[in-house]
């Protein structure tokens, strides 16, 4: 591999962090490529779409607030990295590396689009509140006639080896009249191991027919908690039946005959041949 | 700087265990320098080979790996041929035979199914090591309890355990030192919660002394010791898979609504207020 194909290869691997831990990746890939101004050029793209992907939030600027960063709150080029807070209808720059916000702009935004995108937002504060702890939602308007709801809520706890994700969007298009969701959970638990949890579901929404008003983002919020209830106690299901019944079914607790193994007489052939002999076999019997 | 082979464990510890080999292939092309090191510290999945002399199907990995070939523990070859391929001594290839039917029993009365495999090598102070292999998969249309299980119907699953050991004699006792790995893999595809895997492994050491009384005494010895690992990292693996990571996805939402928890709480507190009055 020559220079640029390593660092394209550990760019690959960086996307795959687990929540929480993309500085602990990035400080194991420094170490590994060796060439932090090659590694800083490379990652970039890396970095953005890792941000975008997992709904990384930064405090917006002249604000007490935290906002995510999404595509649908893009202004501009891809490559300007300009980034738009609806709510206080500022725009920032977004260093992908530091996760700070710069070079705040007021813009200008569709009143009428406002309206019902402020009723999403306050409604969906108000939800995020009840269900989540350190949660964040943010809703922006991508074009004309659309708003995308997204949230997040992070647990970081390196302390005791582990960190989790939530993530929830939802896309309302008043044309089509549809709302499509997807929910997203990552878990990661570390302590002398690596194991990690990935959900994806598709929860099913309709647009309230008053659309848009204050009632109707209050009732789609409605909807959404069901939903995400449902989903969760899906989830808690299945949980239960991995750990019940297919757990058991790869191995079980003891044998058969509820003993530990008596080794002493586990010459291999002699307990193999008891064994098909107790279950009617006649090899050797 | 710190080492680069401590970052790439690190790295391989972070990055999803779905993705083992591929990420573990990228880190070898990125440093390809620090290839035996790295495939000897990450435990990957078990491949599942066949013997062709006997039909009976194995399990391979960096230990019985010489170069690109694989030797099986029931014909002593390699696959592919290999001429000079790096065999146990007699003496212990003897062991290794007895060991691999020992252990295939214990794996038929605790996986009721799967496959085994039991390696030795002789070590160059006098002693010797071994790494004993389960591994069993569960597959959507292999239901063994019978029961309808509308959940189980799009579940996969796997369980594989890999336990390396070092041996050495002191007189009439031996002295053995264990690492174990269990990569377990479930997964739940378009169920009534989506698409579902939890996946990983966790790993645990341990240090065991035995009485010795002769060459045989190290196969029940070893056996104890395994036996005792798998059903201690079995409650674990129960316990950080179902208890752990179910427990962290509740506390990211909580299902009851938190505004009304605290208005109950509050309500309590008052009527607790008016009794006490």
């Amino acid at each position: 591999m020559n220079p640029e194909q390593r660092v394209a290869a550990a760019a690959k691997l960086l996307v795959q962090s687990p929540p929480g831990e993309i500085n602990d990746c990035l400080t194991d890939i420094r170490v590994i490529i060796d060439d932090d101004n090659r590694l800083q050029r490379g990652i970039d793209q890396a970095l953005r779409e890792y941000n975008i992907a997992q709904f990384v939030t930064v405090q917006a600027p002249n604000a007490d607030h935290q906002i995510i960063i999404s595509d649908a709150g893009l202004i501009g080029s891809d490559e300007d990295n300009r980034f738009f807070d609806p709510r206080t209808k500022t725009s920032f720059l977004f260093d992908h590396l530091g996760l700070a916000a710069s070079e705040p702009r007021e813009e200008e935004v569709d009143e009428d689009a406002e309206t019902f995108r402020a009723a999403l937002d306050s409604a969906a504060q108000e939800y995020i509140n009840d269900h989540y702890r350190d949660g964040v939602a943010s809703v922006f308007v991508p074009s004309s006639g659309k708003f995308t709801l997204q949230l997040v809520a992070n647990r970081y706890n390196p302390a005791n080896f582990w960190s989790g994700r939530w993530r929830s969007k939802y896309e309302i298009d008043m044309d089509a009249k549809t709302v499509k969701g997807v929910i997203y959970v990552t878990v990661h638990y570390y302590e002398q191991g690596n194991v990690q949890l990935t959900t994806e579901y598709t929860p099913t929404l309709s647009l309230p027919p008053s659309a848009p008003s204050t009632q109707a983002a209050k009732q789609l919020l409605l909807q959404i908690a069901e939903q995400e209830n449902t989903y969760q106690s899906a989830l808690s299901d299945t949980y239960q039946d991995l750990g019940e019944k297919r757990f058991k079914t790869l191995r079980r607790a003891l044998p058969m005959t509820r003993n530990k193994i008596d080794w002493d007489k586990v010459t291999g052939y002699k307990l193999g041949a008891e064994l098909t002999a107790s279950r009617g076999g006649n090899i050797g019997s | 700087m710190g080492d680069v082979l401590d970052s790439m464990l690190d790295l391989m510890r972070r990055l999803p265990p779905t993705r083992i080999e591929e990420n573990l292939d990228s880190l070898l092309n990125i440093c390809p320098e620090y290839a035996d090191d790295l495939l000897g510290s990450v435990d990957q999945p078990l491949k599942l080979l066949t013997d062709k002399a006997s039909g009976r199907e194995y399990l391979a990995c960096d230990y019985n790996r010489d170069g690109d070939s694989y030797r099986s523990p029931w014909s002593n070859e390699y696959d592919p041929p290999l001429e000079d391929g790096t065999v146990p001594s007699s003496k212990l290839r003897r062991l290794e035979i007895a060991a691999n039917d020992a252990f295939d029993t214990y794996r038929e009365m605790y996986y009721e199914g799967g496959v085994s495999s039991v390696f030795l090598w002789d070590q160059d102070d006098g002693g010797f090591a071994g790494v004993v292999l389960f591994k069993k998969i569960i597959n959507p249309d292999q239901n063994p309890s019978g029961e309808e299980e509308e959940k189980a119907e799009n579940s996969t699953g796997s369980w594989q355990s890999i336990h390396v050991f070092e041996a050495s004699e002191r007189g009439r006792s031996a002295h053995y030192k264990l690492t174990s790995t269990i990569m377990l893999e479930m997964v739940t595809k378009t169920g009534e919660a989506g698409d579902v895997n939890l996946s990983g492994s966790l790993t645990r050491q341990n240090e065991v002394d035995a009485t010795l009384s002769d060459q045989s005494s190290h196969i029940a010895n070893t056996g104890r010791m395994i036996e005792d690992m798998e059903i201690k990292m079995r409650n674990l693996l129960q316990e950080v898979y179902f208890g752990k990571t179910r427990d962290i996805v509740f506390d990211l939402r909580s299902i009851e609504g938190m505004e009304r928890a605290k208005q109950q709480k509050a309500l309590q507190r008052e009527l607790v207020g008016l009794i006490k009055r």
